[in-house]
């Protein structure tokens, strides 16, 4: 075993490993954050405008929306989540990246599987399954193109170079292991080997379910495990209760499929169990507000001066938020109310976009400098690009849940004439709309950064990065002195 | 370069990565002692599991109506169903699809028959004896025939080859208890008697021929 | 957690537990459902779609349908107060359908009984109704998209309109000399629209699904 990394110029070596392979996934991600951020305020537009775009049967609703979300989920989001878990488990595991150079053909395959998607689904060939729309051509190639990219996390994490599995660790294991069980059964049982009847339900609602709370939930958190102690330089507070909020979430996790089948004509116990499990998530909140609130602690003025901390605090207050409304939104009372609205599609955005997105921009913002040597060009962006994330974030959920529940009222009064309910709920879509508005606004400007800082033609504009030798973590009061 | 770094420039992390694995190894591997032995927040914690745990178990419990896969509403009957769920279905049920099938065309979905031309079932005296009545289904009957106190002369196709043992005893149940009627039913092993006893016959049987078969 | 293999470990019973249970169990407990014989009649439900109504399923998937409406109705929610259906669906509703598209959103309303709901309606004019919300809904006071490249708008041939031709009045009524008529894919989809009915009562389910009687103490 190597001895363990101390200087500089060996981390530095670590990033200059993982500087293609992370920067190429970026720049993907980030080119499918601006499209299908266009895609999904087109489709928002047409929830409060129906005649718009209406005559071209490529942008039909039905084709646009899954569409937006399927480039947000598999373009933007594993791109990114690509990125940073590569370039956390390197890190972490205080080893080189080896052979980055086939990374970047298994990102090519997997980029040419979202585009030959997309084009899939615009053209009609989806399989109206919610977030497996894409037609059967692409699964091979997305498959293919996980698995090396999934193998070189873990295989990273197998040469490691320390003995410790820190938390963020678990939880980029824990996600990277989870993806290819769900898609591969999900497909299986989907469309190679079609179950019958509403059993194709449940498969579905647990792949959406998984999609959220095994994949992007735990990325999020595993970057907020991360940089927490890295940038506040305090251990994680109350570390030793960590093991036990992640295995908690997982087993949560696993089982919570069923509160997307409330009233559904599946067997009762299946959401009966779901919400069981909705019951059993108050735990892995408290241990993760415990360890990540309390390391942030009094310092929430040093947390905000920084770009990483300040997305990374949006997304641990997302989490929370998160998990409350789903536990809350699970009660059959409450689901009776809350299914079939603008609600649910909130909630699932605030997990893909308030707790990974967010945590991946704060990660983004750290990484690219060390990666390219140059400092961010424009800080003004930076500050846009949080604010407009934060504003979008906040108005797009309020105006979910209250235009949610509002309308599942409306749907619930047989009294109410159903064309009526398009109106009430208009100022509720539109109010959406302009929270995407915001989020396209900031988008745009931190691709404008990233742009700038990565793309080598601009060496003169900006100016080096200097990384200075981060010093140790001050050990904990009242532990062992150790040798 | 230089000393403390602007907001929003590059920040420096404040700790290595080795530091980081190291101290939090640290931490788990030696609990913070407590003067008191137990540390309040795991215990906690523990409070919060087990009761999590304990009101989730109620209500799988409660609202999972024995696991019935054909249940959809939570708030089902809990107990189990007796089999009172079969459906008691009798011949003459059964038999209205047969007569629909085959017979209504000539004797009518009312039993009443045409006029002169095919003899009403409805309240007629032949029902009665199904020896003669299942002669007639299996080998047909022509000639002139009373029915009713009226004259008809026809001809019947026989239905032996096309309908089984099970489907003539069925469709007579139902002529002999419907539209008025009311006659036992009728057993398809006596068809199957008949049939075998009537193999040879090729012909239809005339109403002469019938009456003779006395009962 | 140090050793990486027990974490894997775990993570794996966890994954194959939430298969076990959440797939396997159910696939094992109806995956054979079939339909239920009627003992009187003998007749199947359901009965599945096949021919015109097959294609306008295929229709309804590829245009994304199932975006915006739901197929199930629900019980004890307004959803059978609404007239969306007489009964709310079970799990027998869906087996022989071949892409079950129970649907999450209802920015539209519900279409599992979109058949049986115009009632007594003539089946042509019942056609009719739904060519006009797919071409023209504001022409019937439906606020949805609407879908025009599901129809031609051609000339009328002289002396021969086509009775296919759609008729429509007002700002959506074409051109003098042009008539709208539905192309094969139209046709298709109304067709399968016009198919979806569940009337059957299951004498299986309605037991099981009944309410405890009211008598009971301590039930719920």
């Amino acid at each position: 075993m190597n001895s363990p990394v101390s200087s500089r110029a060996e981390q530095e070596q670590i990033d200059a490993t993982t500087k293609w392979p992370v920067l190429a996934f970026l720049g993907s991600a980030v080119f499918w954050l601006v499209v299908g951020g266009v895609f999904q305020l087109g489709a928002s537009i047409q929830t409060h405008s129906p005649t718009f775009l209406a005559e071209c049967e490529w942008f039909a609703h039905g084709r646009l929306a899954p569409a937006a979300l399927d480039v947000l989920v598999y373009g933007w989001g594993f791109n990114a989540a690509f990125a940073v878990s590569l370039w956390l488990m390197a890190r972490l595991s205080l080893a080189s990246l080896r052979h980055g150079g086939w990374l970047l053909i298994a990102g090519k395959f997997w980029n040419i599987g979202v585009f030959l998607g997309v084009v899939g689904v615009l053209g009609g060939w989806s399989t109206s399954y919610e977030l497996l729309e894409f037609p059967r051509f692409t699964v091979l190639l997305l498959i293919a193109a996980y698995a090396m990219i999934a193998v070189w996390v873990v295989t990273t994490f197998s040469l490691r170079n320390t003995e410790n599995v820190f938390a963020s660790q678990w939880y980029l294991l824990a996600a990277a292991f989870f993806f290819p069980w769900l898609y591969s059964i999900a497909q299986v049982m989907l469309l190679k080997a079609p179950v019958a009847g509403t059993l194709q339900a449940i498969v579905d609602a647990w792949y959406v379910s998984g999609i959220y709370t095994l994949w992007f939930i735990p990325l999020g958190l595993a970057i907020a495990y991360y940089f927490l102690p890295k940038l506040l330089g305090r251990p994680i507070n109350l570390y030793y209760t960590a093991p036990l909020g992640f295995w908690w979430l997982i087993s949560c996790g696993v089982l919570l499929g069923g509160i997307r089948l409330i009233n559904a004509p599946v067997p009762v116990w299946v959401p009966t169990l779901g919400i069981a499990s909705a019951l059993l998530l108050p735990l892995p909140l408290v241990v993760v507000a415990l360890n990540l609130l309390g390391t942030i602690g009094r310092d929430a003025g040093r947390a905000a001066a920084s770009p990483t901390l300040s997305f990374i605090g949006l997304s641990i207050v997302s989490f929370l938020a998160w998990g409350v409304l789903t536990i809350v939104t699970s009660a059959r009372g409450v689901a009776t109310t809350f299914q079939f609205t603008l609600g649910p599609a909130g909630l699932d955005w605030l997990a893909l976009y308030g707790v990974f997105s967010t945590a991946a921009f704060g990660a983004a913002y750290f990484i690219v400098p060390r990666l390219t040597g140059r400092e961010w060009a424009s800080p003004a962006l930076v500050r846009a690009h949080f604010w407009s994330a934060a504003l979008g974030l906040g108005l797009f959920t309020v105006a979910s849940l209250v235009g949610g529940f509002k309308q599942g009222a409306l749907l619930n009064d047989p009294s109410v004439p159903f064309g009526d309910i398009g109106p009430a709920l208009a100022p509720w879509l539109a109010a959406r709309s302009v929270a995407l508005i915001l989020g396209a606004i900031g988008h745009l400007a931190f691709a404008v950064n990233f742009f700038w800082a990565a793309c080598p033609v601009n060496s003169g504009k900006c100016r080096p990065a200097v990384v200075s030798a981060p010093p140790d973590l001050p050990a904990p009061v009242g532990s062992e002195a150790h040798a | 370069m230089s000393d403390v770094p602007d907001k929003f420039r590059l920040e420096q992390s404040a700790a290595s990565d080795e530091s980081v694995q190291e101290v939090h190894s640290r931490l788990r591997a030696n609990l913070p002692d407590k003067e008191h032995g137990y540390s309040k927040t795991p215990l906690i914690l523990l409070g919060v599991m087990c009761t999590l745990v304990f009101f989730g178990s109620i209500y799988v419990a409660h609202y999972s109506i024995r696991f019935d896969p054909l249940v959809v509403n939570a708030h089902a009957d809990r107990a189990k169903p007796d089999d009172g769920t079969k459906v008691v279905v009798t011949r003459a049920q059964l038999g209205k699809r047969v007569y629909q099938a085959n017979c209504m065309l000539c004797h009518q979905a009312n039993g009443q028959g045409q006029p002169n031309v095919y003899p009403p079932l409805a309240g007629s005296e032949w029902l009665a004896n199904e020896e003669r009545m299942i002669r007639i289904v299996l080998h047909g009957v022509n000639g002139p025939i009373t029915v009713a106190g009226k004259e008809f002369n026809n001809a019947m196709t026989p239905f032996g080859g096309a309908l089984s043992d099970e489907q003539i005893a069925n469709v007579l149940s139902y002529v002999r208890s419907d539209w008025g009627n009311s006659h036992p039913e009728v057993d398809p092993a006596t068809v199957a008697r008949i049939r075998a006893e009537t193999a040879a016959r090729k012909t239809p049987f005339t109403a002469a021929e019938l009456l003779q078969i006395g009962n | 957690m140090k050793n990486g293999l027990l974490i894997f470990v775990g993570l794996f019973t966890l994954a194959a537990l939430s298969w076990a249970v959440m797939l396997l169990a159910p696939h094992r407990q109806y995956g054979g459902l079939g339909p239920a014989v009627d003992p009187v009649e003998g007749s199947v439900h359901p009965y599945g779609t096949s021919g015109l109504a097959a294609q306008g399923r295929l229709v309804y998937q590829d245009l994304g349908c199932a975006t915006c409406h739901t197929q199930q109705v629900r019980l004890g929610t307004a959803d059978l107060e609404r007239k969306w259906g007489a009964r709310p669906s079970y799990a027998r509703d869906y087996v022989k359908d071949g892409v079950v598209l129970l649907g999450s959103s209802r920015l539209g309303p519900d279409l599992r009984n979109v058949g049986a709901r115009l009632g007594d309606v003539p089946a042509a004019e019942y056609a009719e109704w739904f060519h006009k919300v797919l071409y023209a809904p504001s022409s019937v006071a439906a606020r949805k998209p609407a879908h025009p490249f599901l129809y031609d708008v051609r000339p009328v041939n002289p002396g021969q309109a086509s009775h296919k031709a759609l008729r429509l009045t007002g700002s959506a009524a074409p051109a003098a000399g042009f008539e709208v008529v539905p192309t094969p894919r139209a046709e298709a989809l109304v067709a399968y629209l016009t198919s979806l009915k569940d009337t059957y009562e299951y004498p299986d389910e309605t037991k099981r699904n009944a309410p405890p009687p009211a008598d009971q103490k301590g039930g719920h």
